[in-house]
């Protein structure tokens, strides 16, 4: 069997997704023999045109050149995934869709010569075109990206968790921090996937991950006003990272 | 303030696709000299406005997933600073080995993931991989890359994003053991660090690069006593030395009409050049023993303008970051947690952190309820984009004897001598060169 042809794309993002594939050090060389990188301008000089057996993209799209090129990106992979928080839900580059201030606002505040900027609300990439798989987090898990990358060389599908975070916490059998501290912790309604990496480092989770299936975070919003939160704060927690998406909307409109 | 602004405009838009345009008149003059960049912007400045002060440092730190422990460190002071908080020791001290574990990851990257291909002639570390000679070579370089990740991991919880680090502290500290079982692979790490010099050294030796001298004014920080990382004194190679927090006076940024680029120079003066060259120039009495021993022995001495010697600087710096590591690891013997404290108080605060490509400034207001009333970032990258040019400007006639295609290789060079924060600006760029008859 040929190598399956591999591409990884970069949009508005900080490039640690792309950074977190050269962290797998011990299995790099590995994975690399494993797989044909045909496009990978972070750490290749020769790059080739697709089409490509696997496309992964990390980043949200807040430009026309971005949407342009994901189109095109779409048409040459036939599994597309979606690489990291940015790539999932808008990540960090969508609080700007939740501001308060219009495009223009924002333009103002940071540049003076507007007439070059094109830029507008950050958007996941399935809000464009389909996908495939989604390695969430921030950044996105490296074992996620090995067992997504092993499926597709054995031909089956990954075995990604739905469930929360929570789950994960009580695995590591860890004690509640919403529980025992009364600090507003996202792990009830994110996704699991990461290991409760920040609730086991006593830090609460900040929902990197977007929403887990089924959560319920309207509730979460009203338990986080009872910890004494402000409705502004609330709002923050669940305008963060996956602030786009239907699941955390409810959260931040609950209270 | 608008101006400092456009700074920032330019870094989010330093990072990723990128141009080089370059016309070189038909007596050799050139013309014409640009790195354009068209990253889109993401508007941390604005969007900052109104979020908590402690999801500053957490956000920040996503500019960049190269040195997102400079982003970080740099804001984490700066809220400190605005709201007068006051950290242990104990805490410095992570924060410093923190750091230092980024540079080694950082700088190990550069050196045999982004440089030496070019020098060696492969068009990446994984062509590399495949010549049987250098494979040893890029197992060791991954080993002791995977090492500061792991120095990373064992603080943060993360190889990329901070999960323990906060305004005050550490959320979770490391035991002693597993810090001392770091300091154990940091000691048989040191031979292959000390090796990268000698390697920087030899590549950095061939032609043409011994000639392609440019002096220009190099920037970087200085601390009373120790290299510095987290904080200092900002100084030049042309004798600016002013407190950190004044960055904004000093490092200015000047708009040339008919350029839509913002040249960033030291006031009153020109461009000028941030990241290790710049540090080991003006600190390298401060580095370690080993550190300043071999660079003697490859007879780097200081000051030195040569870009394409970055390569060497890095080398050293490595030496030095393990060195100090494991100085850090014995003063902090068996680390305890201590719950970070501190009152939510208005107030207005500035730090400059070092990271691995140069001196990285954030600062801002914070209210009194903890809210971010405003918030300047300048990255390293945007400090080094109108010295590149000047690169550029007084390179290239050095260089016209080589073809095309070789000359696009160098001038991709001189930007990655640079390392800028987005090293995929730095190999997505296109180069667009043409000569005119």
């Amino acid at each position: 069997m040929a190598k399956p042809k591999i591409a990884f794309f970069k949009f508005s993002s900080c490039a640690g997704c792309q950074l977190n594939v050269l962290n797998l050090e011990p299995i790099l060389l590995d994975i690399v023999g494993a797989v044909d990188i045909r496009y990978f301008v972070m750490a290749k000089r020769e790059n080739f045109e697709g089409p490509y057996d696997i496309g992964f993209v990390e980043g949200a799209v807040t430009s026309p050149r971005e949407l342009m090129e994901l189109k095109k990106i779409r048409e040459e992979c036939s599994i597309l995934v979606a690489q990291g928080a940015c790539a999932c839900h808008g990540g960090i580059p969508s609080v700007k869709n939740f501001s308060g201030m219009t495009q223009k606002e924002m333009e103002q505040r940071v540049y003076t010569e507007l007439w070059d900027l094109k830029s507008f609300p950050a958007q996941a990439i399935d809000y464009y075109v389909k996908v495939d798989a989604y390695l969430k987090g921030c950044p996105m898990d490296k074992d996620e990206f090995v067992t997504l990358v092993t499926s597709a060389l054995k031909g089956i599908n990954p075995l990604f968790r739905y469930h929360s975070v929570c789950n994960e916490c009580k695995l590591k059998e860890n004690n509640c921090l919403v529980l025992t501290k009364g600090k507003a912790c996202m792990g009830s309604v994110t996704a699991a996937g990461c290991g409760a990496q920040c609730p086991s480092l006593g830090r609460p989770c900040e929902g990197c991950r977007g929403p887990a299936s089924d959560c319920n975070a309207a509730s979460l919003a009203k338990t986080f006003i009872d910890l004494g939160l402000s409705r502004d704060d609330v709002v923050r927690k669940f305008r963060k990272y996956a602030g786009n998406t239907p699941e955390f909307s409810k959260g931040a409109e609950a209270v | 303030m608008s101006d400092r602004r456009i700074f920032v405009d330019y870094i989010a838009r330093t990072e990723g696709d990128g141009a080089i345009d370059i016309v070189i008149g038909p007596n050799g003059e050139i013309k014409k000299a640009r790195w354009e960049v068209w990253e889109p912007p993401r508007f941390f400045e604005a969007f900052l406005v109104g979020r908590k002060y402690d999801e500053i440092p957490e956000m920040v730190q996503r500019i960049c997933g190269i040195c997102p422990h400079g982003h970080h460190l740099a804001a984490v002071r700066a809220v400190e600073r605005a709201m007068g908080v006051k950290v242990s020791r104990q805490t410095t001290l992570l924060r410093e080995l923190l750091h230092y574990g980024d540079w080694i990851q950082s700088h190990t990257l550069h050196v045999y993931c982004l440089a030496a291909p070019d020098y060696l002639g492969y068009e990446s570390v994984l062509a590399m991989a495949g010549n049987e000679e250098l494979l040893p070579v890029v197992k060791q370089a991954l080993s002791l890359k995977r090492l500061g990740n792991d120095m990373s991991v064992l603080i943060q919880g993360n190889e990329i994003q901070n999960r323990t680090s906060v305004v005050g502290g550490f959320t979770a500290v490391p035991s002693g053991s597993e810090l001392r079982k770091i300091k154990e692979r940091l000691k048989e790490a040191k031979d292959f660090a000390v090796s990268t010099v000698r390697l920087g050294a030899k590549v950095a030796s061939q032609d043409p690069y011994p000639q392609l001298v440019r002096k220009c004014e190099h920037v970087s920080l200085r601390e009373e006593g120790k290299y510095p990382i987290n904080g200092g004194r900002l100084v030049s190679t042309e004798g600016l030395n002013v407190p950190d927090w004044e960055y904004p006076e000093w490092l200015i940024e000047k708009h040339v009409p008919g350029c839509n680029c913002k040249h960033a120079i030291v006031k009153g003066r020109d461009s000028f050049l941030v990241g290790p060259l710049a540090r080991v120039n003006n600190n390298f009495d401060l580095l370690s023993k080993d550190a300043q021993a071999i660079a003697k022995e490859v007879g780097f001495t200081v000051p030195d303008f040569n870009p394409f010697h970055s390569i060497i600087a890095r080398g050293i710096e490595l030496v030095h970051a393990i060195d100090t590591a494991m100085e850090l690891i014995d003063e902090l013997g068996d680390p305890v947690y201590e719950e970070p404290k501190y009152e939510i108080k208005a107030g207005e605060g500035y730090a400059v952190t070092e990271a691995a490509r140069g001196i990285c400034c954030h600062g801002g207001r914070i209210d009194k309820d903890g809210v971010c009333q405003k918030w300047d970032i300048v990255a390293p990258t945007s400090r080094n984009v109108y010295n590149l040019e000047k690169d550029f400007e007084y390179f290239v006639p050095k260089l016209l004897n080589l073809s095309d295609e070789e000359l696009t290789l160098k001038c991709e060079m001189m930007i990655r001598n640079y390392d800028p924060c987005q090293s995929c600006a730095t190999h997505s760029i296109k180069v667009n060169l043409r000569r005119e008859a």
